[in-house]
C-alpha cells in the first residue's frame, strides 16, 4: 500500500508523513528529521504531494445544505418562548391573543357568570351579605324590630342610613357601561388592527414574490445544470460510441483486407492457369 | 463580544434556556456535517443531529467541564452515529444529492462560477463521497474529524479512545485508499 520501497528514513514513516502533512503544532526532533530526509527522499516527496492533492479534492466535499431551521427544532423544554419572533408560530394559541383582549374576555365571562348566578351582594347593618341563586329570599329584617309588612319603609331608612349605596350603584352603572364598551371592542377588531391589515397582506405579496422570483431563479439553475449534464453525458456517450465504431471500422476492414487478398490469390491462381493452357 | 462555550454551558445549568439555544444555533451545522458525513444519509444525520442536542441538553447538569463543550457534543455525537451502524447493521451508505440539494447547490455557488464548473465541482463530490464510502468507520472518522472539523491528533485520540499514533497510522491508511480510489475513478470518467 505505502510507496516506501525506495526510502530509507529510519523512524515511523506513516506516522511521520502524517504530521507533515497536518501541521498540527506537533513540532519535535522527528519532524525536522523526516523534513531533512524529505530533501533527499524523492519517494516520500511524491508521496507527500499526493496525500496532498487527496486533500484538496477532500476539501471539494460539501454535505447537503439543509433547509434552514430543519435541523434543529428545538424542544419545548428547551425553547424561550419570548425570544425569536420566528418562534411565534409555535407559542400556544392564547400567547398570541393580545392583552386588552383577555381582560375582555375574563370582565366578559365574570359578568355573564354573575348574571347567570344572579349574584346579590348586599352591605348593610347585618354586615356583608352575599348571595347567589334565583330563589325569593326574604326581606331583610328592618333594623329595631319593625314587622315584616313596612320593608319599603325600612328600606328608604336604611338607604338614609347607608350612603355608600348609591356610591355602590354608581359604581354598578360604571361597570355595566365597561362591560357594554369591552362586549362592542370585542366584536369589532379596534382601528389600529384594521389599519395595519393591508400593510401585512401588501408585506405578504412581496414576500411571496420574492419567494416565486427566488424558486424560479432556482428552477432555472437547475435546468442549466441538467442541460449541462445532459450535454456533458451526450458528448461522453459520442466519444464512446466513436471508438466503439472506429474499432468496429477496423475489424471490418481488416476482414475485407483479407478478403480482397484471398480474391486476388484467386484470380492469380486462375490467371496462371489460363497462362498454361 | 460574544460568550464562550463554556460561559453559556453554565448559564445553562442555571437554567437561561436562551443559553442552550445560542449553543444549538452554534454547533448544529458542524454536527449535522459531522453525522452526514459518518453515515451518509441526510434524514438520519438530522435525527442524530437532533438527538445529539437533546442527550446533551439532559445530560447538561451532569457535564462538568473535564472536556471541551464541542469535544463533548462531539462524543455524543458519535456514538449516536455508531449506534446507527451498528442498529443498520451495514456499512455507511453515501447517497447521491437529493434533487433540492442540486438547487441548493447552484443557489449557493459563486455567481461567477460557471455551469461546466459546477458539474465538475458535483461530480468531484460525488467521487470523494463514494471513495470515503469505501474506508472502514475508524478511518473514515479520523479523517472527518481532521479533515472537516480541524480536531488535533490528540483530540481525536481522546474522543475516539486509542492512542494517539493509532489516529495518525488510520490517517494515513485512510489518505492512502482514498488516493487510490479518487485515481481509479478519475481515469474511469476520462
Amino acid at each position: 500500500m505505502t510507496d516506501s520501497s525506495f526510502c530509507g528514513y529510519d523512524g515511523d514513516r506513516e506516522d511521520a508523513l502524517t504530521a507533515c502533512l497536518y501541521d498540527d503544532g506537533t513540532d519535535g526532533p522527528e519532524r525536522a528529521l523526516f523534513e531533512a530526509h524529505l530533501f533527499t527522499c524523492a519517494s516520500c516527496r511524491e508521496e507527500l504531494a499526493a496525500l496532498r492533492g487527496v486533500r484538496s479534492q477532500l476539501a471539494r466535499w460539501a454535505p447537503p445544505e439543509p433547509a434552514i431551521g430543519t435541523i434543529h427544532n428545538p424542544p419545548p423544554a428547551i425553547r424561550n418562548p419570548q425570544s425569536a419572533s420566528a418562534s411565534a408560530s409555535a407559542m400556544p394559541w392564547w400567547r398570541q391573543v393580545p392583552a386588552w383582549a383577555q381582560v375582555a374576555a375574563a370582565l366578559l365571562f365574570l359578568g355573564v357568570s354573575a348574571a347567570i348566578a344572579n349574584l346579590d351582594v348586599r352591605y348593610d347593618a347585618s354586615g356583608l351579605n352575599v348571595r347567589t341563586g334565583w330563589m325569593q329570599t326574604p326581606a331583610a329584617a328592618p333594623i329595631g324590630g319593625a314587622p315584616a309588612g313596612g320593608g319599603t319603609a325600612a328600606l328608604t331608612s336604611t338607604d338614609a342610613a347607608t350612603p355608600w349605596r348609591a356610591e355602590l350603584a354608581a359604581l354598578e352603572q360604571q361597570l355595566r357601561a365597561e362591560m357594554r364598551s369591552v362586549r362592542t371592542a370585542a366584536a369589532q377588531p379596534p382601528a389600529a388592527m384594521r389599519a395595519a391589515a393591508p400593510m401585512s397582506d401588501a408585506d405578504l405579496v412581496k414576500r411571496v414574490r420574492a419567494l416565486v422570483d427566488e424558486s424560479e431563479k432556482r428552477q432555472q439553475r437547475e435546468l442549466a445544470l441538467r442541460v449541462a449534464e445532459v450535454v456533458r453525458d451526450v458528448a461522453t456517450q459520442r466519444q464512446a460510441d466513436l471508438v466503439k465504431i472506429d474499432r468496429t471500422l477496423g475489424v471490418v476492414q481488416n476482414n475485407l483486407g483479407v478478403e480482397v487478398l484471398r480474391d486476388r490469390q484467386r484470380l492469380d491462381i486462375l490467371y496462371r492457369a489460363s497462362q498454361r493452357q | 463580544m460574544p460568550w464562550t462555550d463554556e460561559e453559556l454551558v453554565a448559564k445553562s445549568i442555571s437554567g437561561d434556556a436562551d443559553s442552550f439555544n445560542e449553543l444549538v444555533l452554534r454547533w448544529e451545522r458542524p454536527i449535522y456535517a459531522l453525522a452526514y458525513r459518518t453515515i451518509g444519509r441526510e434524514e438520519d444525520a438530522r435525527d442524530v443531529c437532533q438527538e445529539t442536542f437533546l442527550r446533551a441538553f439532559r445530560a447538561l447538569p451532569g457535564f462538568r467541564g473535564q472536556a471541551k463543550f464541542s469535544s463533548w457534543l462531539y462524543r455524543i455525537a458519535l456514538n449516536l452515529c455508531r449506534d446507527w451502524v451498528r442498529r443498520e447493521r451495514r456499512t455507511p451508505v453515501v447517497q447521491p444529492p437529493e434533487d433540492v440539494d442540486l438547487i441548493e447547490m447552484a443557489a449557493a455557488a459563486e455567481p461567477s462560477e460557471s455551469i461546466e464548473d459546477l458539474v465538475a465541482r458535483k461530480d468531484l463530490s460525488r467521487l470523494v463521497e463514494r471513495a470515503m464510502a469505501l474506508l472502514p468507520e475508524e478511518q473514515r472518522t479520523a479523517i472527518v474529524l481532521k479533515e472537516y472539523h480541524g480536531l488535533t491528533f490528540q483530540e481525536i485520540a481522546e474522543l475516539v479512545g486509542c492512542p494517539l499514533s493509532t489516529v495518525k497510522t488510520r490517517l494515513y491508511q485512510g489518505l492512502t485508499v482514498l488516493r487510490r480510489e479518487l485515481a481509479k475513478n478519475q481515469k474511469a470518467q476520462l
